[in-house]
């Protein structure tokens, strides 16, 4: 009865602990999940009160990633001067990744955080069962034991839990915030480092670049730029994105295949080191691309070279914004 | 029917620069075709969208007079890519040129009345067009008094200066120019342009004033305007916005229910109270 | 007889007959996403959908579209008109709601001044529906409280009842009764056939479940635009361009040159942009009068469902729920409007922004 099971522990404890939040005075206000209107999803909320902690709810649809919000942060998370009032954030693994990781950059003040942390049992891969699907309207998704349950008017199908997450979630060890108690309630720990073999995309990685090649480009045929892949992202928050940027023009912003993907390339050189593996990306898509092969390779790039998994402290900077004198250089300069 | 994207082609005839610091021009344009100007029939007030064609286009206020025959004269602020191209350009060079567009100052409704024209700034170029309109020949009975009021930062910032002479000079119009602090040489008015408004007082009497410039001289303005009792349908605004189409088609100049492009860009105050304030 | 009988393996029969005159377009299934295109093989075509996600405005307003064509040289500029705007067009497969949303499509780019959008105009003449009404609307779906309905024809050039096997195909428009007489090898319908399509209507009509009061919405609009509650109705919003980009009724575009250095040449485009976008209206002085989200929000609102009433006597909106299924974060249109409706339930909480 495993998922099930987890799901109504997850759910009280989050209630729990953003009750307590509330009552002690130590936020203003409460980002969490609510019940979503169409299948397949949650809808992100923000509670202020007491008597609405039981809005929040966990049920392996909440996929957008909330740390989104703090970065830009939201005016309905500010004061009316403008000011961050006191946050408590429901936050899965990914979550606390995202906000330690934005502290590090500097865009979010942890005393102004608290996280409700849990260990999160995976997102349901949301385009995998619409692929499986079909042209049939989804009414219902539920987790019965170990089993996803999609209904529809006069039908049923069965999908094993473990095979239909999200493929990050399927090899995901950070379930819990890793932060200390000062900045979190309920379940987080403090991780130092994770050791992951990356067997995951072992046999992409060893495609040829044509092989490679077409894949990726199959995977973006239906782009149609519609950002929300960036907007969803918590690490994306430049105020003037480089496709936006006119001064000079960089890139072209139409739906050719050199525009498209020119923008997914270079927003995954700009994650390197950085990501934080949370899958938003690929649940959000409207079109239901995944590439999250390349988020892995990148993860894996940063813990084989530099020994770094992004997220784990508030202190460590990435990769890409730092250097070390025992940096190797083998591709700048030649041995002489 | 004529694809409205495109635009009529025409030259540079002559770039001049208006200020000091050398960030504004006035380029002067010759249509290639001579039928393309006769279509080019425009109010004081319009704007066009001109482009460096490759570059980009970009709205701007028409500074020429429609009684200046032969050309059109733009006045640009160097800002962005296209305003910056515009800049570098240099005589026999192509522009491109949409329009006329928008609904200009409604000179038809302001025969038989006082005018007050009240600029700040880069913004006068739409005014300049006013002005001269008003003053022709042809048309200057039409009109009562006509009082000018155009205030800029220091001396080096006042645009066409030439023009502003040859109106001083004349006894059927009174010009008024001030900048904000005291400089050197200057021996007209010092003070921002709502107090110097009030200073010269004009009445609202059978009057229509037509107010332009930076969002805070307009706000202190009106403000000031309503204290000598001016009604808001007797206050003219020309509005901006970033604007692409300028023909009401790629929806993003709305306020409200409005497009500046096609239902402005010159609205009264009573058009705008009824408006959500988004500009 | 005026009703005929196309079989649905006639389908590429149809196709055959028809794409010597006409860019035939019909939905196909683009990695799980139906979408209308341009058939280049008839085995491509899918029958069997609910609504496509791409809605077919892209046939007649694509993603990017070339305005006009220019070649530069040392002092002088030449610029090229399109030249296809004469060729014949045919959607296959569209649903009521989105042949409505071509007319408001019409109406909108002939609006506005005294210049129309004579590229879309000029395909629109030149295109030809064939559309097939709403055997099973989706929950999401609510045209029937915008002025709609599952099986509404008036649209349409030709419009078909999925009856199984079988089309009933009707003739609406002159052009549509024009194809139709010209299509003599369809079989003619029976009683039986015209009365199965009559209830198949009649049920689809029952079966939309939500229902919006929308007369209220417009009306609560007119005084709300200060109103705290679009706080909360752009709470979860992350302002990326979906309920835009996958809106029949969205006509909002950015205009960029594309220019080939090395060539010489160069193109105008007009490219989708949204209102939801930051930079929508940013002025390169810096100034911008939308620049929150909450500002943002409210303005797609007020344009569908405020804006475009006062304008047009027209709703923005023709229910087909795109928008509700495909936002990232769930911000429900319904929920929305159902937020907006219940203003003046709670008139003492008004507060004056």
């Amino acid at each position: 009865m495993g998922i099930e099971t987890d799901n109504k522990e997850i759910i009280s404890s989050i209630r729990e602990n953003a009750k307590w939040l509330l009552s002690e005075n130590q936020v203003d206000v409460i980002i969490g999940y609510s019940e979503g209107t169409v299948p397949l999803s949650s809808t992100p909320i923000i509670i202020r009160k007491e008597e609405d902690v039981d809005k929040l709810i966990w049920n392996n649809l909440c996929y957008i990633n909330l740390a989104r919000y703090l970065a830009p942060l939201m005016p309905q998370l500010c004061d009316s001067e403008g000011n961050s009032l006191k946050i408590g954030i429901v936050a899965k693994g990914c979550v606390g990744r995202a906000v330690n990781l934005l502290a590090v950059e500097k865009q979010v003040n942890l005393d102004n955080i608290k996280m409700i942390g849990f260990n999160c049992n995976g997102i349901v891969n949301r385009s995998k069962i619409d692929l499986e699907i079909g042209e049939k309207e989804i009414l219902d998704v539920s987790i019965s034991g170990d089993d996803i349950i999609v209904k529809g008017h006069d039908w049923e199908k069965k999908f094993p839990y473990d095979q239909y997450i999200n493929e990050l979630c399927k090899v995901c060890q950070i379930k819990s915030p890793s932060a200390t108690d000062a900045n979190c309630v309920g379940e987080c720990q403090e991780l130092e480092s994770i050791h992951d073999e990356f067997s995951d995309i072992a046999e992409f990685e060893s495609k040829s670049a044509d092989e490679k090649w077409a894949y990726i480009k199959d995977a973006l045929q239906v782009c149609t730029l519609c950002y929300s892949c960036r907007q969803a992202c918590p690490m994306c928050y430049c105020n003037l994105c480089f496709v936006d940027q006119n001064m000079p023009t960089w890139f072209g912003k139409t739906t050719q295949f050199t525009d498209i993907f020119t923008f997914h390339l270079i927003r995954a050189q700009h994650l390197a080191g950085r990501c934080v593996a949370c899958g938003a990306c690929s649940s959000v898509c409207p079109v239901g691309i995944d590439l999250n092969i390349i988020t892995r390779k990148l993860e894996k790039i940063a813990k084989e070279r530099f020994d770094y998994t992004s997220g784990l402290n508030a202190e460590t900077i990435p990769p890409m914004m730092d250097f070390k004198m025992e940096d190797e250089e083998e591709f700048m300069l030649e041995e002489d | 029917m004529p694809n409205p994207y495109i635009p009529y082609i025409t030259k540079v005839k002559s770039i001049v620069s208006e200020n000091k610091v050398n960030d504004i021009k006035t380029i002067e344009l010759e249509f290639k075709n001579e039928e393309d100007y006769k279509k080019f029939d425009y109010v004081p007030g319009q704007f066009a969208e001109i482009s460096l064609i490759g570059k980009g286009e970009c709205p701007i206020g028409i500074a020429s007079s429609p009684t200046e025959e032969g050309t059109i004269k733009f006045t640009i602020k160097k800002m962005g890519t296209v305003t910056s191209g515009f800049h570098n350009c240099e005589e026999g060079d192509i522009v491109g040129v949409r329009g006329p567009y928008g609904n200009g100052w409604p000179v038809e409704e302001m025969k038989g009345k006082n005018i007050v024209v009240i600029g700040g700034g880069f913004a006068f170029s739409t005014l300049r067009s006013l002005v001269i309109y008003l003053l022709d020949e042809k048309n200057r009975k039409d009109y009562g008094n006509i009082t000018v009021i155009y205030g800029n930062r220091d001396p080096g910032e006042v645009l066409y200066q030439d023009i502003l002479e040859e109106w001083k000079k004349r006894d059927d119009i009174k010009v008024v120019l001030t900048i904000d602090r005291e400089a050197e040489g200057w021996t007209e008015e010092v003070g921002f342009v709502a107090p110097i408004v009030k200073k010269v007082g004009p009445s609202s009497d059978n009057a229509v004033a037509v107010i332009c410039g930076p969002p805070i001289m307009i706000k202190t303005t009106i403000a000031v305007m309503e204290e000598l009792n001016w009604g808001p349908e007797a206050i003219l605004n020309s509005l901006e916005a970033r604007m692409k189409c300028g023909i009401g088609k790629c929806g993003r100049c709305n306020i409200g229910n409005k497009f500046i492009c096609t239902d402005g860009p010159v609205f009264s105050l009573a058009e705008l109270k009824e408006l959500p304030d988004e500009y | 007889m005026d009703q005929k009988i196309l079989k649905k393996d006639q389908i590429g029969k149809l196709y055959n007959e028809l794409v010597g005159e006409y860019d035939f377009y019909a939905p196909i299934n683009k990695k799980g996403n139906i979408a209308f295109e341009k058939i280049e093989n008839p085995e491509d075509i899918v029958l069997d959908y609910l609504n496509s996600k791409i809605p077919p405005k892209s046939v007649l307003f694509p993603q990017n579209e070339v305005l006009f064509e220019y070649t530069l040289d040392e002092k002088d500029v030449e610029i090229t008109d399109r030249q296809d705007l004469e060729q014949k067009i045919l959607i296959f497969g569209i649903r009521p709601c989105d042949a409505y949303s071509f007319e408001l499509f019409a109406n909108f780019f002939s609006f506005h001044g005294d210049w129309k959008d004579d590229i879309y105009l000029k395909k629109k003449e030149n295109t030809t529906l064939i559309g097939i009404g709403c055997n099973t609307p989706r929950t999401t779906c609510f045209c029937t409280s915008v002025n709609g309905n599952p099986f509404k024809k008036d649209n349409m050039d030709v419009f078909l009842t999925d009856l199984g096997d079988t089309y009933l195909v009707e003739g609406i428009s002159d052009k549509g009764k024009g194809m139709v007489q010209k299509l003599s090898w369809l079989s003619d319908a029976s009683k039986d056939d015209l009365k199965k399509a009559e209830e198949l209507a009649k049920i689809a009509e029952e079966s939309i479940t939500t229902k919006i009061d929308v007369d209220t919405v417009v009306k609560n609009l007119e005084t709300c635009f200060e109103h705290p509650v679009w706080d909360e109705i752009s709470e979860s919003c992350i302002g990326c361009g979906s309920c835009a980009y996958f809106c029949p009724t969205c006509t909002c575009f950015d205009v960029i040159d594309e220019t080939d250095h090395y060539n010489n040449r160069g193109r105008r485009i007009r490219i989708w942009d949204t209102c939801q976008s930051c930079l929508y209206t940013l002025e390169t002085s810096g100034h911008n009068p939308r620049d929150t989200k909450i500002q943002r929000c409210r303005n797609r609102i007020m344009h569908k469902f405020s804006y475009y009433p006062t304008n047009y006597d027209l709703l923005g909106c023709v229910g087909c729920g795109r928008c509700v299924y495909v936002c990232p974060a769930n911000n429900d249109l319904r929920v929305i409007l159902d937020k907006i409706n219940k203003i003046e339930e709670k008139e003492d909480e008004k507060v004056v922004a």
